[in-house]
């Protein structure tokens, strides 16, 4: 008896599990889908390009461990590796429509939060193995384990991504838990190899310190010495070289990143030579430091590349919440107070570019009719008069026993001659500000409590502008949240609401044009500078396509990046003619190069 | 002088004061100390973008002290203040009469002096009247050094007698009851001492950004400990001699015994000491200035003007004048501690007699 009931017990346990693999293992793709694939727009590689070469960067600091998730793996090579794992699907830098990456066709449901996608059947793991559908149900399982101690990702993968469904080794399909605008910028996945980590406990954060994860893309680490340095080496067979949009890029052989702890260091390595590349974004590199030897003789060139990407809200927040800031006029007249124009030319030397409102560089998502407020010492008085205000004894404006005079917070030394030079301007405008330099982590910490008056800050960008954040009432006038001019205005709630609901994208980008327009109207914010370019110094051996980047670009010599990097190569017969050539005192003509291509439209 | 009633000095100290002014290196170094106080005290009618005199269609202005005269005063077409030295060339070119008397730096120490095609910082000019050029921001380099000097130099004063003031009330009174009450004062200096002090204080400033008060209250929170020891030893000594003995009989209080009669025959240790706490308070403030932590900018500082020289190597003037600048203090202040130490050092007397 005994025995038969255990009998039974495992033939109902065996059977269940046996019709639940079934009933798992093979749900239905939709049969009414449209596949989608992209292998129309144009390549940015250059056909040019040759392989081989090894270049040669720096890093500040070692890296804390090579995980990318867990404690201590927010730091800045996390980009490195993260670079060369590669996602279902990219977006192209110039175009911005979607391009293959591991997938090779997507298509869209109609209920507007799932996307389906093929694999490539090609596509492999760097130890060899193909890359399958079940990979990305792992990236689930895996973001959502407690074990890698990520709350953050925990959430996000819980929250935000409902489920993948696998239909097969190739085909699969990832299911946002609601409906968004822009799915495809959300549901791109990247997998994570379920036969490298397999059942993860709770030793995963100690023990993928150092471990080297297989991955996708172009390069892989090949060998690293803790403190000193990382080496990357290119994969011999890639299995993605030959894709449409990585055909002739990712070309050196080898990039090798040295921990220089200093950045004068790193400008004295590059000018020996043992740094292929340095960033001289800064006017003091860009005209004064490069002025040397090795650029006058032509054996470094130099480029200023204009890109055409989004800009991150620089500038000045008033406080609204402070009693001199709640009037519009006052508010206004502080914009004309600033003479922004005057820091570009003189402490900036004009290579910075007035940022006309916060959301620029967002494509059609930008209003480019909106125009900053100029310094007009006429219409301060005018807005301040209409307030009745007066101006003091000592040429400040005064109104019942409150005076014009604010405080500025900043949190960077190198901003520090700006800030001195709008100050003195102000005081012709009748207003004083008041420097405050803080630590930066007590700057942020005072500004996202709204106890500025004033503060000198940007925000980093996203893929669309994000408004509910910065101007919604729904954050206004409580600490903690990113609305730090502490906005409240109904009808610009109004707009963010539909914008934030709305999934069609006319619609969005029509709201969008007006919520810049009515921020601008508010006036809380005095947008300041923006840099729309990339300047890069680089030895002659160097190659760029032409034109040398992409309307995205950040770096011309980002060595992994799938959607921009990877574009330059190096030349071993220019590199030989140019160490005789040093060797021999020869010299070559100077190169100052200066693309425009994608330059931001910016009206006079 | 000796015999008036305000100034009698006794006969020891007018003797100690003899004393060190026959050392003439200490001697001279104070006098000109007290020189480059005063110039700094009056800094404004020597450098100053306004103006000292401006004489406009028969009517004599003062700009230097006071409100700011607004350029429609002098038939200018703007509301901010005149720039005078724009106006200087004005007069000239029009040649009606009107003139304006510019100080000998006609720049204050905020003001920017930029040009047209070229950047900050400029190197000494005679012609432009930067006499020790110009810092990266385009600010006379002269102000910046003389006004910031006027900061130092009564930052440290300010210190010196705030630090000095618990800290000698505080010693005496250690030594003076002595028992329970010097045991626990001498723990708690103990403990106080082995707190780090600079870093304490550029924590307490990187999370409010202090002001000159603030500052000597913040320094002065861990700048009293080193009196005390030598102040508590003193007294010891003294409250054993005669006169304290004798002051107790006729009933004095201990507050009037300390104040009235310990602190002031203790002075001649107070006044060794003074000349030095004096440099240490300069080098103080120059060094937190020099790290950000200081007084915030664009006050005119030396330690800002140091680390603006350190990033531009090139400018050899900034770097230059500033390390001039701290020497040349720092050694007249030292020249006259070590001065006032030897007039006042007991051993000679007592060879003397």
């Amino acid at each position: 008896m005994n025995k038969f009931l255990r009998v039974m017990i495992r033939t109902v346990i065996v059977s269940v599990f046996f019709l639940q693999s079934v009933a798992f293992a093979a749900p239905e793709l939709p049969k009414d889908i449209e596949w989608l694939t992209n292998d129309s727009d144009p390549v940015f590689a250059s056909p040019e390009a040759k392989k081989g070469g090894t270049l040669h960067s720096s890093i500040m600091t070692f890296p804390m461990t090579f995980r990318v998730v867990g404690p201590d793996s927010n730091n800045s090579f996390r980009s490195a590796i993260l670079d060369n794992q590669l996602d279902l699907i990219g977006i192209h830098p110039n175009t911005e429509n979607i391009i293959p990456e591991l997938a090779t066709h997507w298509a869209f449901d109609k209920d507007k939060k799932t996307m389906y996608f093929k694999l490539n059947k090609d596509a492999r793991w760097s130890d060899g193995k193909a890359v399958t559908a079940d990979d990305f149900a792992y990236t689930l399982e895996f973001m959502r384990s407690k074990h890698i101690i990520a709350p953050w990702y925990n959430d996000y993968y819980t929250k935000e991504i409902e489920k993948v469904i696998v239909y097969d080794d190739h085909t699969l399909a990832v299911v946002s838990a609601r409906a968004v605008p822009d799915l495809h910028l959300k549901l791109g996945l990247s997998p994570v190899p379920r036969h490298f980590y397999g059942k993860l406990n709770k030793n995963f954060v100690r023990k993928y310190n150092w471990k080297i994860v297989p991955n996708t893309g172009p390069y892989q680490i090949s060998d690293f010495k803790k403190g000193k340095y990382v080496r990357f080496k290119r994969k011999k067979d890639w299995w993605a070289t030959d894709l449409r949009y990585f055909k002739n890029r990712f070309n050196v052989d080898k990039v090798i990143f040295n921990v220089v702890r200093d950045i004068n260091m790193m400008w004295e390595y590059f000018k020996k030579a043992k740094e292929d590349v340095f960033a001289i974004n800064f006017p003091s590199y860009w005209h004064e430091k490069t002025k040397i030897p090795v650029v006058e003789n032509g054996y470094v060139h130099k480029i200023w590349f204009f890109n055409n990407t989004r800009q991150s809200a620089t500038g000045m927040w008033l406080n609204q919440d402070r009693k001199i800031f709640k009037d519009q006029n006052v508010r206004y007249a502080f914009a004309h107070a600033m003479n922004i124009q005057r820091v570009i030319e003189k402490v900036l030397r004009n290579d910075y570019f007035r940022l006309e409102h916060g959301f620029m560089g967002y494509g059609r998502y930008s209003n480019n009719a909106i125009r900053a407020r100029r310094f007009d010492l006429d219409k301060v008085n005018d807005y301040m008069k209409a307030s009745a205000w007066k101006r003091g004894g000592d040429g400040i404006w005064e109104k019942d026993n409150m005076r014009f005079s604010v405080e500025v917070s900043y949190s960077i030394d190198e901003h520090a001659p700006r800030l001195v030079v709008l100050k003195e301007e102000a005081k012709k405008a009748g207003v004083e500000l008041r420097l405050q330099k803080l630590d930066s982590s007590a700057a942020y910490k005072k500004v996202i409590e709204k106890k500025h008056d004033v503060a000198w800050m940007g925000w980093s960008t996203s893929l669309r502008p994000q408004y509910w954040e910065h101007f919604h009432s729904v954050n206004a006038h409580k600490p903690q949240t990113n609305n730090i001019t502490n906005t409240d205005d109904p009808e610009m709630d109004k707009l963010i609401d539909a914008y934030r609901n709305s999934l069609n994208e006319h619609e969005r980008v029509r709201l969008s044009l007006k919520i810049q327009e009515k921020a601008h109207e508010i006036g809380s914010f005095v947008p300041t500078f923006m840099v729309p370019y990339v300047r890069q110094a680089y030895w002659r051996w160097w190659k760029l396509p032409n034109p040398p980047g992409t309307k995205h670009s950040s770096s011309l010599f980002d060595p992994f990046g799938s959607t921009t990097g990877g574009l330059f190569w190096y030349d071993k017969n220019v590199h030989e003619e140019t160490k005789q050539a040093m060797k021999a005192g020869k010299t070559f003509s100077r190169v100052t190069i200066i693309d425009k291509t994608y330059k931001m439209k910016l009206p006079e | 002088m000796a015999n008036s009633p305000v100034m009698k000095f006794n006969p020891l100290t007018l003797k100690k004061i003899r004393r060190f002014k026959s050392i003439r290196r200490g001697y001279y170094s104070f006098l000109i100390f007290i020189v480059m106080i005063c110039v700094s005290l009056f800094a404004e009618t020597m450098i100053n973008k306004r103006a000292l005199i401006v004489h406009y269609e028969g009517e004599y202005y003062f700009p230097t002290y006071g409100d700011m005269i607004p350029g429609t005063v002098f038939g200018l077409d703007y509301d901010y203040e005149t720039n005078y030295r724009q106006l200087g060339k004005q007069f000239e070119a029009q040649g009606k009469g009107n003139w304006i008397l510019m100080p000998v730096v006609p720049y204050d120490a905020y003001e920017n002096d930029l040009r047209e095609n070229e950047y900050p910082p400029f190197p000494p000019s005679l012609k432009d009247r930067h006499y020790l050029g110009t810092d990266t921001v385009g600010r006379d380099i002269v102000a910046r050094l003389v006004y910031g000097f006027r900061i130092a130099i009564f930052f440290s004063l300010a210190l010196l007698l705030v630090n000095y003031t618990a800290g000698v009330s505080i010693g005496s009174a250690m030594g003076f009851w002595g028992g329970r009450f010097d045991l626990f004062f001498q723990r708690i200096i103990e403990i106080w001492s082995n707190i780090p002090f600079l870093y304490v204080i550029i924590i307490i400033s990187s999370i409010v950004v202090p002001n000159f008060f603030m500052l000597i209250v913040i320094m002065a929170f861990f700048g009293w400990i080193g009196m005390t020891w030598t102040m508590r030893t003193v007294t010891y000594k003294e409250k054993e001699r005669e006169y304290v003995i004798a002051a107790k009989a006729l009933g004095a209080s201990d507050w009037r015994i300390i104040f009235k009669h310990i602190i002031p025959n203790t002075v001649a240790i107070i006044v060794t000491f003074a000349p030095f706490s004096v440099s240490g308070g300069i080098v103080a403030l120059t060094s937190l200035d020099y790290l950000g932590f200081g007084l915030p900018p664009p006050t005119p500082s030396w330690g800002e003007l140091l680390q603006q020289g350190w990033a531009n190597m090139s400018a050899w003037w900034i770097v230059g004048s500033v390390v001039t600048a701290m020497v040349l203090t720092l050694l007249t202040v030292t020249f006259i501690g070590e001065a006032v130490r030897e007039a006042f050092d007991p051993k000679l007397h007592t060879t003397y007699e």
